[in-house]
């Protein structure tokens, strides 16, 4: 083995180039692999291990305290496919004042429970104690952390409803409730709604969920059951901003690894070919075929194992970053957000393993190659097609610097073939994320219009002391009145409560011009009569909502039905939206505290901003900026993927070029020799590659936009309207094509001018 | 023959003036002076390594010397950067290598047209000319045949027709017979005689002595990078 050990390094050693290459070219696939490997990661693993911790609930069930007994519920859990069952824990709903443990005002649907644990829904206290005593309560705390020791002993003061003290802070992965009280207090309470908590034998599918629920309460009374919400819809709302990013980032790992892949083979097999006399002379000195065999593994293994490790770290320490963004505002409960382990094992073992398999077939042939052949190997006659290519080509009047690279491709067509792919695949790339920014500029669609958003104090969104002056209604008049203002919208934001959801949600009620917001309807139409709302898909899905679906929205111990009348394109998994009109029923003196003002066309902003803080010190104008984080970070993404797969593509042609250099080394002396200028060797190598440029943009571009409209079409999270979706110019296609050129080009460029300058007396020495 | 240039008997082509040439801590050439006049067929010999490569190197402007000055055809191509040099060679250089340099993608004819096709010749005259030589240096059936099949003497003719293209003022080779049997040899060896006799200034480096004897009219004998001795031939065949 040591013969072969010591053969390989001073292969790798003469190879310095190629080697670094390699190496190179690893290690940006599997920083890319890794990228979108971790993320899917994350978009599973967290929920599913803290899920399994709590043994979280596959349905939460609410009853109707006034249709069933707690006797019957309590049965429920002996029926045939569940495998355990908690309840039935009474249920009502507190209405929060303003400024709660610093949340803005609501509700707050309480559940009584004697103990955290229990066969279904172990909650995990976080701090303080479980509430044992009338007056006490323990407060569900979804997000990270929680708000300290110091918290505990608050007293809480709902609307109509008992002061209750804080306790304790706990989570549950089931979301069961906002808060959780003893039952003593719950019996107090008068609970309308009874819940119950189910795991089932087969729990895989909704649809499994469904027959689950409906065997466990088939013997109840049939209206008894109110809502049920089931664990899956809480992965998807766990996972909803990540699932955003998932399918473009898979897209994105599979480039990168078929460009992984393309080129790790390309690379191999040329130091295979173009080690044909090194092959013979080790043949020569008596090593045997499998040991050739190792020198060539070998000898592509190490810088493959060393980019493998470089990646693998590069990829772990840009996973945090991305995972924050991609998981900012989720409520994450008892689940830790973190790297997994399992993609770096997987890239640990795959991709060196990948790369040794893309050399094997290379090394295979090296394996047989007869060591007489080997040493006479290139003085071989050739015949075929591409040298009747060349040989039409010799004959056009193109600059014979030119013609002669144009037909160098066909000398070697395995090779171009597979630098060509690496083009094609980079073009791709190049032409999905062309596309996926301008769907998302189109999306996030400025108008060019300047808009000032007016909060005003005391309202829901701005604490202050400074009282308004001016009424609601009063403000809105005034803002439409000032020079300058075009449109006007308002918003009333609140939490409110769905009947048979546990956790509030929140509901924006919109009065005014509210022609704006209408094209963000994808599907219906926007709420505009008393009694609708309209929501992005994911607040729909989560709900287990669709357009035409009808709800009961409740307020301040008041509640109203509402049908969902239109679905947006995006929008909060939390949130819905509606009019004034629906929440009059609700509530019928809510104060709006934000307003929404477009100017005119070349309006004086300053101007405009000064006579709102004249005419109410209590408002706060601000210069509106679109909110396009999503936007933001997937033209983020997409230009680090970009880049990195273009470096990779160009490093292939890099790899080609250089090794046809290497191999031509003696004919480009000759070139020389015979008065062949430094710049027209330029030329020939670069035309040799630019063709290839070409072709390569005419297949990629196409591809690209294949693949732009399979991520368009599958971000879950938004529904791109169609417009946003044809972006596809002339010439934005005619720029696309310059893609593919230039990454031959940046590729070739180096080699070529190494060409360019070699010095004749040195290759014609050597011979 | 259409080959030959304007060149006047009592011209001087090549003029190398205390010529050194270093590789690292070796040193290929040492204070070399020669001079060579048109119409003449000089032989540099001497054993393996001694340098005769690296002095037609410098001749040819493929490689530049440590100090010292090259002239040839008037011009010092000390004062040429590297594409000067280039075009200063497909103007007035021509040269034959020992092992052909051919390249193997393309037929006799294309080779050989090719020297013309690079200072911008259209490819149909270029490849007319190329067959008037390849004509006459009897190889004019192989024109359509890749350099992998034909013989080492036939691909030496076809080298010998590419470095003749643009009629350089002066023709070099380095070994022409080096990798050819005697017989083809001594056939390579006349064409560069009829080449000389029509007026081809010729720069020829091989270590066999009765070959350099019949074709050169001088010879230089080179030993560590000096030339330690020159003589003039009687009478070339
Ligand atoms: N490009 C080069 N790099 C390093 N050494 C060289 C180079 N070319 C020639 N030499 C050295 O210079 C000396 C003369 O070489 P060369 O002119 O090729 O000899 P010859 O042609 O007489 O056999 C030798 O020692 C050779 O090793
Ligand atoms: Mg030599």
């Amino acid at each position: 083995m040591s013969a072969v050990w010591r053969a390989s390094r001073a292969a790798v050693k003469r190879r310095r180039l190629q080697t670094f290459v390699i190496g190179l070219v690893v290690l940006c696939s599997t920083t890319t692999i890794l990228l979108g490997l971790g993320l899917l990661a994350a978009a599973s693993a967290p929920f599913d291990n803290a899920f399994a911790q709590q043994r979280g609930a596959h349905t939460v069930a609410t009853f109707d305290a006034s249709k069933v007994s707690s006797a019957r519920l309590a049965a429920t859990a002996r029926r045939p496919g569940v495998e355990a069952a908690a309840g039935p824990f009474g249920q009502a709903v507190l209405e929060m004042p303003e400024d709660w443990l610093w949340m803005p005002a609501g509700s707050l649907s309480v559940v009584g429970r004697a103990e955290p644990d229990g066969p279904v829904d172990r909650i995990h206290l976080l701090e303080g104690r479980w509430a044992t005593a009338p007056g006490e309560i323990v407060i569900n705390w979804p997000i990270a952390g929680t708000p300290g020791r110091d918290t505990l002993g608050t007293e809480l003061r709902p609307r109509g409803g008992p002061a209750l003290t804080v306790v304790g802070f706990a989570t549950s992965m089931s979301k069961t409730a906002g808060g959780w009280v003893s039952p003593e207090q719950m019996e107090r309470l008068r609970p309308a709604t009874r819940q119950m908590l189910y795991r089932f034998s087969d729990a895989a599918t909704e649809r499994e969920l469904r027959a689950g629920l409906s065997t466990a309460t088939a013997r109840l009374p049939a209206d008894s059951l109110v809502t049920a919400q089931t664990y899956l819809a809480l992965k998807r709302a766990f996972a909803a901003q990540a699932d955003a990013y998932v399918p473009f980032m898979t897209l994105f790992g599979v480039l990168g690894l078929l460009i992984s892949v393309l080129i790790v083979g390309n690379v191999v097999s040329g130091a295979v070919v173009s080690g044909h006399r090194h092959i013979g002379v080790l043949k020569a000195l008596g090593f045997t075929p499998n040991q050739v065999m190792a020198v060539y593994l070998t000898m592509v293994s190490v810088p493959a194992v060393i980019g493998c490790v470089l990646g693998t770290l590069i990829g772990n320490a840009a996973t945090g970053p991305i995972l924050r963004v991609a998981f900012a505002g989720i409520d994450t409960g008892g689940a830790e957000i973190g790297t997994s382990w399992w993609p770096s094992v997987l890239s640990l073992a795959g991709m060196p393993a990948l790369v040794v398999v893309t050399a094997l077939i290379p090394s295979v042939r090296a394996h047989r190659l007869p060591a007489a052949q080997a040493i006479t190997a290139g003085s071989s006659p050739r015949t075929g097609r591409g040298l009747r290519v060349q040989r039409r080509l010799g004959g056009t009047r193109l600059p014979r610097a030119v013609s002669l690279g144009l037909g160098r491709p066909f000398a070697r067509p395995g090779r171009s073939l597979l630098t060509m792919a690496a083009i094609v695949l980079g073009v791709t790339t190049v032409t999905l994320t062309t596309g996926l920014t301008s769907t998302l500029l189109a999306f996030v669609d400025d108008d060019g219009a300047t808009r000032v958003r007016v909060e005003a104090a005391g309202g829901s969104t701005v604490g202050g002391d400074t009282a308004r002056r001016l009424s609601d209604r009063q403000t809105e008049q005034r803002l439409r009145s000032l020079p300058g203002a075009d449109r006007v919208t308002v918003r009333g934001l609140t939490r409110v409560s769905l009947a048979g959801h546990t956790e509030p949600v929140y509901a924006n009620f919109y009065r005014g011009d509210t022609r704006d917001l209408a094209p963000h309807v994808v599907d219906g139409h926007w709420p505009d009569r008393a009694g609708q709302a309209a929501a992005g898909p994911a607040f729909l899905d989560q709900h287990g909502l669709s357009v035409g679906d009808r709800i009961t929205v409740l307020l301040n111990g008041r509640q109203t039905p509402v049908t969902i009348v239109g679905r947006l394109s995006d929008g909060n998994a939390k949130a819905l939206d509606s009019n004034w009109q629906t929440l009059r029923r609700l509530d019928s003196s809510f104060q709006a505290a934000e307003y929404t003002v477009r100017l005119t066309q070349g309006a004086d902003v300053r101007k405009y901003v000064d006579a709102v803080r004249a005419a109410d010190p209590a408002l706060r104008p601000s210069v509106l900026r679109p909110d396009n984080t999503v936007a933001t970070t997937v033209v983020g993404f997409s230009s680090v993927f970009t880049v990195l797969l273009t470096v990779v593509a160009s490093l292939g042609v890099f790899n080609t070029v250089l090794l046809d250099i290497r191999e031509r080394r003696r004919d480009l002396g000759m070139l020389k020799s015979i008065g062949m200028t430094p710049r027209q060797v330029m030329t020939m190598t670069m035309s040799s590659v630019a063709a290839l440029g070409v072709v390569g943009g005419l297949l990629g571009i196409p591809l690209g936009i294949v693949a732009h409209r399979l991520v368009v079409d599958h971000v879950g999270v938004i529904v791109f309207p169609e417009f946003t979706k044809q972006v596809w110019h002339l010439p934005q296609l005619a720029a696309l094509m310059l893609a593919g050129v230039t990454i031959a080009a940046l590729g070739a460029l180096i080699p070529a001018r190494s060409a360019a300058r070699l010095t004749i007396a040195k290759v014609l020495h050597n011979e | 023959m259409t080959t030959v240039p304007d060149n006047h008997p009592s011209r001087t082509v090549v003029r190398l003036d205390d010529v050194r040439k270093e590789y690292g801590d070796a040193t290929a050439l040492d204070g070399v002076r020669l001079e060579i006049r048109a119409g003449e067929a000089v032989a540099v010999m001497g054993p393996s390594g001694c340098g005769k490569s690296t002095l037609l190197n410098m001749v040819a402007g493929l490689d530049r010397p440590t100090s010292g000055t090259v002239q040839v055809h008037g011009q010092d191509l000390g004062a040429l950067n590297e594409t000067g040099l280039a075009l200063f060679r497909r103007r007035h250089i021509g040269m034959i290598f020992q092992f052909f340099n051919l390249i193997d993608d393309l037929p006799a004819l294309d080779n050989v047209a090719l020297a013309a096709q690079l200072i911008g010749t259209s490819a149909r005259q270029a490849r007319r000319r190329a067959l008037e030589l390849l004509d006459e240096l009897g190889v004019a059936d192989r024109k359509d045949t890749y350099p992998a099949a034909l013989s080492g003497g036939e691909r030496q003719r076809v080298a010998v027709a590419r470095a003749l293209m643009n009629r350089p003022a002066l023709l070099l080779a380095d070994e022409p017979t080096g990798a050819l049997d005697s017989r083809s040899g001594e056939q390579v060896m006349d064409l560069l005689i009829d080449l000389n006799q029509i007026g081809q200034t010729l720069l020829i480096v091989t270590h066999d002595p009765h070959l350099a004897t019949r074709c050169a009219s001088r010879l230089i004998e080179v030993a560590d990078g000096r030339v330690a001795r020159e003589s003039a031939v009687e009478a070339a065949v």
